[in-house]
């Protein structure tokens, strides 16, 4: 389809370790995997025609496209020489995303006051340099940043402390 | 002549003291939403509406327009300097914005965006108070099938988008087009692939999408090479951009100025494709255009202008017709209904105050910008040089208080932090996700207004090509489409950062 | 220790919970507005709380929840802790039309609730594009007769205002045009300017400008009485038609708020709809003030019974045909 030399250089580019397998191949793959399942949740939505196009219309069809897509660059993977699949880390997801989840799980029951700092601590363990104190008293401070900026600046709804 | 007396008429409105408070007061709260990623105009303006209830209704709205373009040009700076866009039309200026930054250009950057977004807002400004009529009549032209061709068009500007393989950016279209379809069904109002998840019933948001698969995906990265995010740390050049760059700078300027204005006019989602289309002409007239995703000053430029010039344009449907383009837009209507000013046709004449008063602020407006953000460059820049283990919890929580505003809804927040995963997933098998993001803009639009259109016709494909708009816009996409695959793209693969 | 500590909790509660209610509001209050600011209901909801926020001596913050034709932010506001620290705006749509519209409904807009009291009323108007032949009402049920399938009618998305009057409105023509979703009345306005959509039906707020304005043509307003704001386009009762709707929008607060609360905040209401400056505000929008009886919490909860009467079957009809 299109010149294969420019595929794979993705934009994170950087000078990882790789697993001895094709990133096209597995990137292929994710597609394949991930229109099957809006194929599958799609399905039972009724079609409807040209004329009046049922709500499943669209989704099946795009889902289809895609993973005709991705059995293509799976196909493309298969060859020689393509570039190789980065290995994973799941450190830093696992610390940072976790810290949006403590953030979104807090928030409402407790406050900003406490899933400002819980959040952030958390978030920063993902980090190399991590420490505590550090930690601490920086996200204590920030949280008042945001206390002051988002509550009585901007006067956004936000629950600050919920336990009274 | 009319447009003289009518302008000077505006600014003496817009230059009492007070109106010039409130247009500042507008311009500096504008300034911090927009530099706050998450916290968009829409969850501001709602918040402050109460507080204009005892001001005086055109010094109300000069307040509300400075937070709406106040907050476009906040929005470049973090996308310039920490890779997030805030909203959908500052996703194309993190491609060039941030790698600029990282070459320690971003002050150059920044810079380049003000001047730029201020050259727009006076085109845009001059452009509004002299056709905001005729031009209204523009928008009258697009139907349903016109609107589908435009979207088209747009998304394939996603292949002229992508820095690596063409073939992997249509799949992310494809990705993103397949996430809009997420939501309540228009037409029947079932629920389509929502797992059941009641916030899921309007549709993916954007915010939760753009911040997760940019910002998140971005520290989840930058942690793993601590080389890469160093460089941003040590390197700072030059703060403010030299003769040379503003050289480079100035046919993108005048080019984006120019296609933004006129995409901005359009209702929906028109203002948005002005910087992908801004992009997508600077690439293809660059001489080198692999020079492009590794720092372009053009690609900064062009699209910022186009930005900032919708951001004013789209004003135009507002005031001449009472059509709110877009939510900000739609907040503007509720602010007038408020003060008792119902917008529609009459507004010109029946409250010229307010009318010109706003065109006139928009100008002062704009100035005012350049003079709070020029000298703020420097601090921004400073602020790279936090460390970085103190640098990304503080993105971190200020984007999730962001989230949270837009619907207060913890459920936001959980989706920010799928979406990250989604968006290190993505990364590591090589995918950009800005083509993703232009599809799932594009996709929920072009859904609509296909169906509108195929029901209006009973049916029938040809509404799209007898339709002398629609068509012309369908054979520009096949174009820019032809053009994308023929030239040289092989010689893309050089070396990537010299130091 | 820990049973010792909840049961002192309880009991502490439970005797403060009756002196709550006689301070009560000793912070600010939440009310849930479920559409986006800047929206009919929204605007409403600002006005009419300016005024109660100052009879009640604290702020009433608006919190806009949107999503799912409004029953996304009910949903929530009902399932909130009926302390009259939550409350919310709902309208036709959220506590008549819903439970027709949505088989998954987390409420039931009868018995979940306290009600509050009636704010103001919407009235509704039947607009065309500007080059439609008909001249008027009769010409227009006429047109609509001879064109049938022909006929293009807009509305702004399942559950909408402009859906649910426009399904009635073509219940009671006996007509079956081809219905155009819109996300919104903006969009649908704005294909009905250019000419691409023959009418619809929607608040009185939302057209009245682009009526005014001439780009668009009003055939009547669904009231018994002619409206202030458009006094030239008659009324459906004038021209012998059945079609009397009108958007009401309303305050309720959760089921279970003391009773001297909702009596707190109904009085605030009351006093609010009595204030010249609100009323005029009310009044330039084409809303409609309930008189004095209509403002109370028994006349709501008599309201949203005849509403649910009034939609389901008309509803569950349209919807039926419509995914066949």
């Amino acid at each position: 389809m299109t010149d294969s030399s420019t595929t794979g250089s993705g934009p994170a580019g950087s000078p990882n370790k790789t697993y001895n397998v094709s990133q096209d191949l597995c990137g292929g793959l994710f597609l394949i995997a991930v229109a099957a399942f809006f194929y599958w949740k799609a399905f039972p939505l009724p079609l409807g025609s040209l004329r009046a196009m049922g709500p499943g219309m669209l989704p099946v069809t795009i889902a289809v496209l895609l993973a005709v897509g991705g059995i293509i660059l799976v196909l493309l993977g298969l060859r020689d020489g393509t570039a190789r699949q980065e290995t994973w880390h799941l450190r830093g997801p696992f610390f940072v995303l976790g810290g949006v989840i403590v953030f979104a799980l807090l928030i409402r029951t407790a406050g900003l006051a406490i899933a400002g700092p819980a959040s952030m601590i958390f978030a920063s363990m993902g980090s190399d340099e991590f420490y505590w104190k550090e930690s601490i008293i920086f996200s204590i401070c920030m949280t008042i940043g945001c206390i002051f900026l988002f509550k009585t600046a901007l006067q956004l709804p936000i629950p600050i402390f919920t336990f009274f | 002549m009319d447009l003289v007396t009518n302008l000077a008429h505006g600014f003496g409105v817009a230059l009492s003291l007070q109106n010039l408070g409130l247009c500042f007061v507008g311009c500096m709260v504008g300034t911090l939403i927009g530099v706050l990623p998450g916290v968009g105009p829409v969850a501001t303006i709602a918040m402050l509406l109460p507080i204009t209830f005892g001001l005086p209704p055109v010094g109300a709205l000069i307040m509300l327009a400075g937070i709406y373009y106040g907050a476009q040009y906040g929005g470049s700076t973090t996308a310039i300097l920490v890779n997030i866009p805030g909203e959908a039309t500052s996703v194309v200026t993190t491609l060039d914005g941030h790698q600029m930054a990282k070459q320690g250009r971003a002050g150059i950057a920044l810079g380049v965006a003000a001047i730029g977004s201020f050259f727009a807002g006076c085109v845009a400004t001059v452009f509004i108070a002299a056709l905001a009529q005729p031009l209204t009549k523009l928008a009258q032209l697009f139907g349903p099938a016109e609107y589908f061709s435009l979207m088209v068009m747009g998304l394939v500007f996603s292949t002229v988008l992508a820095r690596g393989s063409i073939f992997k950016a249509i799949l992310m279209v494809l990705l993103g087009l397949l996430l809009a379809t997420v939501g309540t069904d228009l037409e029947t109002g079932q629920e389509r692939m929502t797992l059941g998840i009641q916030s899921l019933s309007d549709g993916i948001d954007f915010a939760p999408l753009a911040m997760g698969i940019f910002g998140f995906s971005e520290i989840v990265k930058n942690l793993e090479n601590p080389e890469a995010r160093d460089v941003v740390r040590n390197k700072i050049g030059r703060l403010l951009p030299g003769w040379e760059d503003i050289k480079q700078s100035i046919m993108p300027v005048l080019r984006g100025t120019f296609i933004g204005g006129l995409l901005g006019i359009l209702p929906g989602s028109g203002a948005v494709l002005g910087p992908f289309a801004s992009y997508a002409i600077e690439k293809k007239v660059a001489k080198d255009p692999s020079r492009f995703g590794k720092g372009a000053i053009e690609g900064v430029a062009g699209p910022e202008s186009a930005n900032n010039a919708g951001a004013q344009t789209s004003f135009i449907p507002l005031l001449t017709l009472g059509i709110p383009p877009n939510a900000v837009m739609a907040l503007m209507v509720g602010a007038m209904t408020i003060h008792g000013i119902i917008p529609g046709p009459q507004v010109m004449t029946k409250n010229p105050d307010l009318f010109w008063g706003m065109i006139a602020s928009m100008w002062i407006g704009n100035l005012m910008l350049v003079i709070i953000n020029l000298p703020m460059v420097g601090m921004w820049v400073k602020l790279l040089k936090v460390p970085y283990r103190m640098m990304f919890p503080a993105i971190g929580i200020f984007c999730c208080i962001g989230i949270y505003s837009i619907n207060n809804a913890s459920e936001d927040v959980l989706f920010t932090a799928f979406f990250g995963f989604v968006g290190y997933v993505l990364l590591k098998f090589g995918f950009e996700p800005a083509p993703m993001l232009l599809g799932f803009v594009l996709g929920k639009l072009m859904e609509e207004k296909l169906r509108q259109a195929l029901i209006l016709s009973r049916g029938s494909f040809t509404t799209f090509i007898e339709r002398p708009v629609s068509l012309g816009l369908l054979i520009l996409a096949v174009v820019i489409l032809l053009l994308a695959l023929l030239p040289s793209f092989s010689k893309q693969r050089e070396e990537v950062f010299t130091e | 220790m820990n049973r010792m500590l909840t049961a002192v909790a309880a009991l502490l509660s439970l005797s403060i919970a009756p002196a709550l209610a006689q301070n009560y509001p000793t912070k600010s209050v939440t009310m849930i507005v479920p559409f986006a600011a800047g929206g009919p209901t929204d605007i409403i909801a600002r006005i009419v709380n300016e005024h109660m926020s100052r009879v009640i001596g604290q702020q009433i913050i608006v919190e806009n929840v949107a999503g799912a034709g409004g029953t996304t932010g009910i949903a929530r506001a009902a399932a909130a802790t009926p302390d009259g620290y939550t409350i919310m705006m709902g309208h036709m749509g959220t506590h008549g039309a819903a439970p027709a519209l949505y088989p998954n409904l987390k409420y039931n807009p009868a018995t979940d609730f306290a009600p509050i009291g009636l704010a103001a009323g919407t009235p509704i108007l039947i607009v065309a594009r500007k080059t439609l032949p008909a001249k008027d009402l009769k010409e227009f049920i006429a047109w609509a007769k001879a064109e049938g399938e022909k006929a293009n009618h807009a509305y702004a998305g399942v559950g909408s205002v402009s859906h649910i009057t426009g399904v009635l409105l073509n219940s009671v023509l006996g007509t079956k045009p081809t219905m155009i979703p819109y996300t919104g009345t903006g969009p649908a306005l704005n294909d009905m300017i250019s000419g691409q959509v023959d009418y619809m039906t929607d608040q009185i707020v939302n057209v009245v400008a682009q009526v005014r304005g001439g780009n668009i043509k009003a055939y009547a307003i669904a009231l018994p009485e002619r409206s202030p704001a458009l006094p030239d386009v008659p009324t459906t009762k004038e021209l012998g038609l059945d079609y009397q709707v009108s958007a009401w929008n309303a305050i309720f607060a959760p089921k279970g708020t003391p009773p001297a609360v909702v009596a707190k905040l109904a009085d605030a209401l009351d006093k609010a709809l009595d204030d010249q400056k609100t009323k005029d505000r009310l009044l330039e929008l084409g809303g409609v003030i309930p008189d004095k009886a209509g403002r109370t919490p028994e006349a709501l909860q008599k309201l949203v019974e005849s509403e649910l009467a009034r939609w389901t079957p008309v509803l569950k009809a349209a919807m039926a045909a419509g995914k066949k």
